[in-house]
Order: structure tokens, then sequence, then C-alpha cells
């Protein structure tokens, strides 16, 4: 029987215990919107419990991000919103307000460094939230959002580099750091 | 190598793989400044980290709010798994107060997999949702009772579970295809467009478009000829509404025909301001009614019911007001949408003045107040607070439209002007915003007395049907922006047209002579139809005229005795064997040289009880030729709209002729909208022929 060999791995319970609330704010910050992040994740869910417990039972991150970046993405293409539809748009442009779902509900609540963060493109957003809220590898990384490895490394690489900066205009306390060869 | 390298940084983050890593590792152990930026890097990545975590902490509580009881749903019944358990969730109250078509979407699927195969059947009651298309979904709000959902399981279901799960699955999720509306968003989509339909008594049963488009344009089935002996009464609400020209004019300044069913012929004849003499009588509009030749089918005649509501002067308007209830969603982003808006309010402020006052409500992900109700005198006050708006967010129409007719009421002028300004792309999509929801919504709200002014804006994914509907129902006009220079008519040079509403539930009724009538055909206003006894029911809503409105309806008339083409013949019905003909005889045998009678009903605004006139006419046998210019160019777009649905029953109409007949019907045209008119036709025709 199937739903036996789910127990293998992790139970679906644990699984959606450690992944439920990282997943409904990577939906989130995707489609802008927690309702959507809702019905994104829990397809999500649905989907794993259907078939990806299955074959992914060691290793879910990698399966639960990746469908559900696709269905948040989905929502997003369905719904015409602007961010993330344009490739050029994610990887260029950098915000110059944060978006109205952070302006609302974090402007007195977030870090100075969540702010900044909220300025950066989306995509570089979006890996910084995949390694250090998810702990998650270049590799996996990688292949959820459907890039290489090399280039999650620039993302990464430029979106803490823009972070220096940002920080040390800032915040006198943060060494300065000027690139140069050696 | 650069210390400005993102090996460097995938070192300090232990993400390199040998011998990468102990090359990198063996520069920064000579380079202290390589070395000061791995510990940077390492201290920053830390920073981020707690920030990250913090964020999941905080945002936590509004993540889980409501969601965890579906998961939690969804989870108990995967370990119970069978038929009963679903029978027993169903009588569950709980269930029903959170159950979203997805939850159902859950048990199905789960179903499926334990079992096999699993066929269903879903049938609302009275379910009220936004009309197909397929966007994830949508909460749907229904007690117990009005939901039935039906479970088959055939016989296959004692084939391996495993060899046909899930691939042969009758129903599947919507799938992340893009374009694609899963079977099972589909089936919905169904069930709830033909629910919608349903209470739309008015209208023909439409089918959503099984291709997936987001710009969304109900079917019009087009008025037929009728027998003048079988159904001597014609009955319909006006319609100001002018979004269909607009929009027509967006698609083919942008190179492309439009699709049929965003033509509305009789929005685009009211997007012209015809020059019809005033009310003499105190009455608040004029009744014109004449019959000239019909230029497309000589042998027939067209007739022209004309409606010219009273001109108030700006000075003299009654103090407004005026909340605009502004959709602030990531949608509304482009230049032609937000920005423009703002623009078209910017020009309507300018004209406000003490009398006036202004709130500003937006909606996106959440909605808020951004302008109390503020004096027309105050404009830098509402200037600045249009400026400071800004697109992002997805769209919960229904808190929007709730707060602006909370502050439209508590700020109430009697016997001034109250209306709430809705501009939209029309993109609801979160909350209870289902289309049936949100129209019942505005209709409940429109009975405050507060009116309703819908400006649509956005090309790709307009919902040029869900707003016409919420203008309908919410006591108001439609108009669609494509342009500043539209904004610019509808909200500076028509300012009162559409913010004063002089007569309201204007419906129109007109009985043909079948003495002198074989058969007619109502040109457009295929959705404003209604019945022959709603005439007379003051319950039942129909149009508004606002200040200096003209209302423009035609009606192609086959006399009697005159040739017809296939597609005016009304197709003979047998002669009933059990009630006589007698009535219909009679009526035949008045000597009355009468052409037909137009009537008409209407309601002062904030009135409850209807008032009517009257008006017969006789055929004075007019040549087109010779007719008024206004008729002339009336017929014009008319048939332009025609060519364009590419109508059956166009006759000999062609780009061509409707440019003659436009140039003869130009007239003075002041505002060069004619002149506009036939720059389209031309482009139009270039467009047929490419």
């Amino acid at each position: 029987m199937r739903s036996e060999r789910i127990k293998e791995g992790p139970t679906f319970e644990e699984v959606f215990e450690r992944f439920e609330i990282p997943l409904l704010q990577y939906a989130a910050r995707i489609t802008g919107d927690r309702e959507r992040a809702k019905d994104v994740v829990q397809e999500t869910f649905i989907k794993f419990q259907r078939n990806g417990a299955l074959d992914r039972a060691d290793e879910p991150a990698t399966w639960l991000f990746t469908v559900c970046r696709n269905g948040a993405l989905n929502v997003c293409r369905k719904e015409r919103r602007m961010m993330y539809l344009d490739e050029e748009l994610i990887e260029s442009r950098e915000r110059e307000q944060p978006m109205p779902f952070e302006r609302l509900e974090e402007e007195e609540a977030a870090g100075f460094l969540m702010r900044i963060i909220g300025t950066l493109p989306p995509r570089q957003q979006e890996v910084l939230r995949l390694k250090f809220q998810n702990d998650l590898s270049y590799r996996q990384i990688a292949d959820i959002t459907k890039t290489s490895t090399n280039n999650v490394g620039v993302l990464i690489h430029t979106a803490l580099k823009k972070l220096r900066q940002r920080y040390r205009e800032t915040s006198k306390d943060f060494v300065p750091f000027n690139p140069k060869t050696i | 190598m650069n210390i400005d390298d993102s090996k460097l940084t995938a070192f300090a983050l232990d993400e390199l793989d040998e011998p990468e890593r102990s090359a990198i590792a063996r520069v920064v152990a000579e380079s202290p400044e390589a070395q000061r930026f791995v510990d940077e890097i390492r201290e920053l990545a830390g920073a981020v980290k707690n920030e990250f975590a913090a964020e999941l902490e905080r945002e936590a509580p509004a993540l889980v709010s409501q969601g965890k009881h579906a998961f939690e749903f969804a989870r108990g019944f995967r370990r119970t798994g069978d038929c009963r358990s679903l029978i027993d969730i169903r009588d569950d109250p709980w269930f029903w107060s959170i159950a979203r078509p997805l939850a159902i979407a859950a048990v199905l699927a789960l179903l499926a997999v334990v079992s096999g195969v699993a066929l269903f059947s879903l049938r609302h009651e009275n379910v009220r949702v936004a009309q197909g298309e397929g966007i994830g979904p949508v909460p749907v709000r229904s007690k117990p009772a009005d939901v039935q959902a039906e479970f088959q399981m055939p016989v296959e279901a004692a084939a391996s579970p495993a060899a046909k799960a899930p691939s042969s699955l009758p129903l599947k999720m919507a799938e992340p295809a893009a374009g694609k509306v899963g079977s099972l968003n589909y089936s919905l989509a169904q069930a709830r467009a033909e629910a919608l339909d349903r209470e739309e008594r008015f209208r023909g049963i439409r089918q959503p478009s099984a291709e997936f488009n987001t710009a969304a344009y109900d079917d019009i089935v087009e008025n037929r000829f009728l027998d003048a002996k079988d159904n001597p009464l014609s009955t319909f609400s006006i319609d100001v509404d002018t979004a269909s020209y607009s929009n027509v004019r967006r698609f083919i300044n942008e190179g492309s025909l439009p699709p049929r069913d965003a033509v509305r012929v009789e929005e685009m004849i009211n997007y012209f301001t015809y020059d019809y003499a005033q009310p003499s009588d105190g009455k608040p509009f004029a009744v014109h009614v004449d019959a000239v030749s019909c230029p497309w089918e000589t042998s027939h005649r067209l007739v022209r019911i004309g409606l010219k509501g009273k001109e108030i002067a700006t000075d003299k308007r009654g103090p407004s007001n005026l909340v605009f209830l502004l959709d602030v969603s990531g949608s509304m982003t482009p230049p032609e949408r937000l920005p423009l808006v703002k623009q078209a309010m910017r020009l309507l402020v300018e004209k406000l003045t003490e009398n006036d006052r202004v709130a500003i409500v937006v909606y996106a992900g959440a909605s808020g107040l951004a302008l109390p109700s503020t004096t027309g005198d105050h404009k830098e006050q509402i200037l600045e607070a249009l400026e400071n708006l800004q697109a992002g967010g997805s769209t919960n129409g229904a808190e929007g439209i709730q707060l602006a007719y909370k502050i439209a009421a508590d700020n109430f002028i009697k016997g001034g002007v109250n209306r709430v300004i809705l501009a939209t792309d029309g993109d609801f999509n979160v909350g209870v915003t289902n289309q049936g929801d949100l129209i019942r919504l505005i209709e409940e709200k429109a009975k405050s007395g507060v009116f309703l002014s819908v400006l649509g804006v956005g090309t790709d994914n307009l919902k040029d049907s869900t707003m016409q509907k919420l203008a309908d129902k919410g006591n108001g006009n439609y108009a669609y922006l494509d342009s500043l220079d539209e904004a610019s008519k509808v909200l500076v040079q028509q300012m009162n047209g559409t913010l004063v509403t002089i007569a309201k539930d204007v419906k129109i009724q007109v009985e043909f002579n079948p003495a002198r009538v074989a058969s007619y055909r109502l040109i457009g206003y295929e959705k404003r139809l209604l019945r022959k006894e709603d005439f007379n029911n003051d319950k039942v809503d129909a149009g508004e005229i606002g200040a200096g409105h003209t209302v423009t309806a035609l009606y192609e008339v086959v006399p009697v005795g005159a040739a017809t083409n296939p597609a005016a013949s009304v197709p003979p019905v047998d002669p009933l064997k059990y009630s006589s003909n007698e009535r219909s005889t009679s009526a035949q045998s008045t000597s009355s040289n009468e052409m037909l009678t137009v009537k008409l009903r209407y309601k002062k605004p904030d009135g409850d009880n209807s008032e009517l006139v009257e008006r017969a006419v006789t055929d004075t046998a007019g040549k087109f030729e010779d007719g008024p210019v206004d008729l002339k160019f009336a017929a014009a777009v008319a048939e332009f709209g025609m060519i364009l649905r590419d109508s059956e029953y166009k006759g000999n109409g062609t780009f061509a002729a409707v440019l003659e007949w436009a140039q003869e019907g130009k007239g003075s045209d002041a505002n060069g909208y004619r002149a506009g008119f036939i720059e389209l036709v031309r482009k139009a025709q270039a467009l047929s022929k490419g």
C-alpha cells in the first residue's frame, strides 16, 4: 500500500509542521497575498500527499519549494501580477519602494536589514529567503528556481553586496569594504 | 582573484565543493583582505538569518490564521480515507463554513487516489461565484443545503489503484500549465456560470468560453426579428454606458479588430451625443421618435427613439458627495491603468467646489481609506492623496466596496449627488469576491440612494462583463477609459451627465401595430431586454439617465407587405389548435395608421414609484437620404457595430457605406468625436482588408 511507504521517511505531519509556515511565507512573497499563498501551499501539500511524499520522502524541501513556487508563479501569471512575470524586471530592477504588502505591515515591526532586503530585486530576495530563511543549499535553490548554482551564487553575492552597501551607508558601526584585486 | 567574486561569498557560506573549497581557502588564508571579507559575509549572513527567522515568527499568526483548518481537514481525511467519512464531513457545519472548492477538490483527489477512479458531479443550487475565469479557488460561501456533492464509485474501482492513479484521475487539480483551466475548475466555473445565468432572467443561456481568456466578454446573442402579431410588445431598459465604443476603439487603434462580443451596438450608438431638443414640459427628459427608410435594407424602416435628459448647468449642480473607490492592486501598475485613473481624477477634482465632498478609498490586499471625506476647496489635500497612491498587491473588491458605500452613506447629502466612482481593471480576485456576490452586494448598496459610476481601464484582462453588471445593478453608468481624452469626456465635459442622475429605472416599451408592421428587430440592447410584464413592475431595476444625456435606440422594422430578405423573415409557426387567434386578429382589424406607440416609465432619482410617458408614432414614409443628420450618424454607428460583429442582420452595409453615412451625419461635431469615428471606420476598413 502506498500509504505505508510514507512511513519510511518523515510522516506527513512532521513534514507539514516543518514546512507549512516557511512555505506560506515564501508563497506570500511571490504572490504578494497571504490568501493566495494559503491556497498555493494547501495545493502543494495535497500534491505532496498524492505523489511527492512517495518519491521524495527523504528530502522533501526541494520538492515542496519547487511545487510551491510553480503554484505561486502560476497565480501571478493568471492574475497578471506584475512582479515575477517579466524576467528582466526580476533580475535587474531594484524597487524604489517596498511592495505595499511590506509597506503596510512591516514598517514598524521589521528590522532595519529586512527593510533593505525589501528593496532588492524580487529574484534576489527570493534566493536570500531560500538560503537564509530555509537554509537550503545553492544546489537546492538552483533546482527550485530553475537556474544554475553559479547563477544562485551570483544572485546571493550581489544581494549581500548591496546589503553591505546600504547597511554601511546608514550604519557607522559596519566596517567599510572596498572591492579590489588581491 | 578578485575579491568581488561570488566564489568568495560561496566560500564564506560554505557552499563550495572540493577541490574549489581548498583552493579558495588557501587564497583566504594568505589575504587578510579576503579574510575580512569572508568574516563580514558570515556576520552579515548571520544577521540576515536572524532577520528572516524573526520575520517568520512575526508573520506566522497571520499566515496560518484561517488556512490551518483546511490543512487539518485534509490531514484528517487522509487518516480515515473512505467514503463514509466524507458523508460525515458533509454533515459537519464546520466543514461548510470553511469549505472552498479546493478543499472539495482535495477530498476528491484523495478519494480518487484511494479508490482508483471516482466520478463526480457537483450540483450547485445557489452558488454565487465568479464566471469561468479559472483563477484558482474562489471561496464559496454556501450553506449545507445549497450544495450537494454526489459521488459514484464505478466498477473500475476494483482495479489496482496504484496502477491507475494518479495519471488516470478523472479530475485534476488546477494544473500549473499556463493558460489551461483544470477540468475541475472548468466544471465548477460552468456550474457557477449556469447558476448565475439562471438568475438573470433577461438573458439567454450563455456558456463560458472554453478558451482561457482573461478578458471576459459575455456572449451576445443578437436580437432576432420578431413577428409583430405574436410579439407586439418590445420592452427594454435604457442604457447610457459607453464603454464598448472606447474599448472597440482601443482594439482598432492597436491594430486588430475587436472580438465580436466586445461590440455592444447600443453602447457604441450611445457613445455619441445627439442634438435632441430638451424637455419643455417639466419632465426630466424629452422623447423623440422618427422613422426613415433603412439604409442597409431599403425596403425596411429604421425607427429611432431618442431621449434627451434635462441639462443642468455646472453651477446649478447640487452639492456632491463623491467617494472614489480605486483599485490599487498589482495589475493596475501600467501607465494606462492607475496612472491614467489618477490623471482622470485630477481633472474631476479641479472642477469641484466647496459644496462638494470627496473621499478616496483604495483596495488591494487590504482596503483602506486614503482620504477621508474632504470638501472640494481643499484641492491640494485631495490631489496629494491621489498622488500618493501606488499600485501593488491583490484585489479585494468587496471590502473596498463596503467601505466606500459606508463613507458615502456617512456623508449622504439629501437631494444632492451621492456617488461612488469605482475605477478598476475589474480583476476582483480575493476574498468573498465571486461575481454573483459582488453584484448582490452592489445591488444591496444601490438601495441606499448612492449611485455608482464604473470606470474601466486596462487591456488584457479587462473584466468587461463584471463591470457592466456592477454598473447595471448599482444604478450606475460604465465608461471605459482608454485615454486621457476619454477621461476628460466622461468626467469633465459630461461631468453632470456622469454624476447627476435625473431619472432612474427608465424603461421603454414599444407596442407595434401589426396592421402596419410585419416584424421588427431591436438593434443592440441585448443585455437590457426586459419581460413585457416588467415594464409596469416598479420593483424591476432598469437604467439611469444623467443630466444632458442622450439615449438612442434603433429598430429595424419590416412594414406589412414589404419584401423580406431571409435574415428578416420570421419562421412561420403552426396555427394554435386550442387557443383561438382572436386577439391578434382583432388587433389587426384596428384601422389605426399608427405604426407604433412608445411608452416610457421612469422614477425620480429618489422616488420609488414610476411615472408613465406615451408617444404614438405614424410613419410618414420619410427617406433616409432626407433624414436628420443625427439619425444618419446613429445608423452609421449601428451598421459599423453590426459589421464588426459580422451580424447576419448587417444587410447590404459595408465599411464604405458606413463612411458615407457618417460623413453625411457628421453635423457640426463640436468635440470632434464624429470625426474620430470616421477615422476609426477607415482603420477598421484597412484592417479588414489586411
